[in-house]
């Protein structure tokens, strides 16, 4: 088997984890967008060994296969990239939720305390 | 100045395993609270994995209990989002592991109500005090005060001290918007930025009574490369 038709297929099942994961719900539709081109992409480079020829040669890349390389590790750091700056808003997400709760908590434990103390009051005046 | 007339004033404690030095930072405190009203004090509880709030819990305060570590802007932050939320209109920072001395509290909080300062720095270097770090740590300090003079054109003694008054309007600001990493000198160019008043006092601190500082000397240089790298990233920050 050559290379070319194992890497297609490789891409091909991998598209078809994506399209499953999506159907599952396991992997956001938003998230899935990225995934997608990258794996069309990568899909239609590995197939047509003509294309990726002719692009070698336009970008004077004399091994055409290591194109194949450039594309693939550029699309796996715009990925990282792009997960890097979503830990970034989560963590800002995450730490705003927990000085809320901090917060709420103080307040809500208060209020608790208050209100025992009115019911005990309320109870020593009617045991009177 | 009659009590009744002094604003209402938060001091928070950030606290992450500060069993040992916890109890009798409050203590001190409590006795400030005693004499003035309307001073409330506020430890906010960074996660700890000891007995910090057991301790706390047996003072007069308000316990803001994080139930994961934020790390100390994180933590600090809470203080503010609750004095803003309630309405103080001066927010103290204060370190739960004894550095800093309640003596100072008074004039600390002087040029605020004066309105000459929206934040005042307790410095340890304005003037020569009893506080002796290692040159190593002087060294580090005198760097960022380069730093930040070339940055701000505003000359800052001690810009790693944590020991700080705000009024209402830096609560506010710093209620919706708290450096993480390095919040006291990044802080700086943040209120620059904003055109808000810093004004710097002589504050006499003690040696650290326990606890483990969030600068240990091994780590320094890397530590120094990576608070250089925050405080030029605020500068340039978008807001």
């Amino acid at each position: 088997m050559s290379i070319t038709i194992f890497s297609f297929v490789v891409v091909v099942l991998f598209f078809l984890i994506i399209i499953e994961s999506v159907r599952r719900g396991v992997l956001e539709t938003r998230d899935s967008i990225l995934w997608i081109i990258m794996s069309i992409v990568l899909g239609i480079l590995s197939l047509s060994e003509g294309l990726l020829e002719y692009l070698a040669d336009l970008l004077g890349v004399h091994y055409a296969p290591s194109l194949l390389f450039l594309v693939g590790l550029l699309g796996v750091l715009i990925m990282i990239f792009d997960l890097t700056r979503r830990i970034s808003k989560l963590n800002h997400k995450l730490t705003n939720i927990t000085q809320e709760y901090a917060i709420f908590k103080e307040e809500t434990l208060d209020e608790i305390e208050q209100l025992r103390d009115e019911i005990a009051q309320i109870r020593k005046k009617e045991e009177e | 100045m009659l009590s009744n007339s002094l604003p209402k004033t938060l001091i928070i404690v950030p606290a992450y395993n500060e069993e040992d030095s916890i109890a009798s930072t409050l203590t001190t405190l409590m006795r400030i609270r005693e004499k003035i009203s309307t001073v409330d004090v506020c430890v906010i509880n960074d996660g700890s994995k000891d007995r910090t709030v057991e301790i706390a819990s047996q003072f007069d305060i308000v316990l803001l209990d994080l139930p994961q570590n934020l790390g100390i802007g994180g933590a600090v932050q809470t203080g503010y989002k609750y004095a803003d939320k309630h309405g103080y209109d001066i927010a103290i920072q204060f370190d739960a592991d004894g550095q800093h001395n309640a003596d100072d509290l008074r004039e600390l909080i002087q040029p605020i109500i004066n309105n000459e300062a929206d934040m005042v720095i307790g410095s340890r270097f304005l003037e020569k005090t009893q506080y002796k770090g290692s040159s190593a740590r002087r060294l580090g300090i005198y760097y960022f005060y380069l730093i930040l003079k070339f940055l701000t054109g505003q000359r800052f003694t001690d810009p790693t001290s944590g020991f700080r008054a705000k009024n209402a309007k830096v609560i506010k600001l710093f209620a919706e918007n708290y450096p993480k990493d390095y919040p006291e000198p990044e802080v700086l160019i943040l209120l620059h930025k904003k055109g808000l008043r810093i004004k710097e006092i002589t504050a006499h601190m003690n040696a650290r009574q326990g606890g483990v500082s969030s600068i240990n000397s091994w780590k320094s240089i890397y530590y120094m490369a990576k608070v250089t790298l925050s405080i030029v990233m605020q500068k340039i920050i978008k807001e």
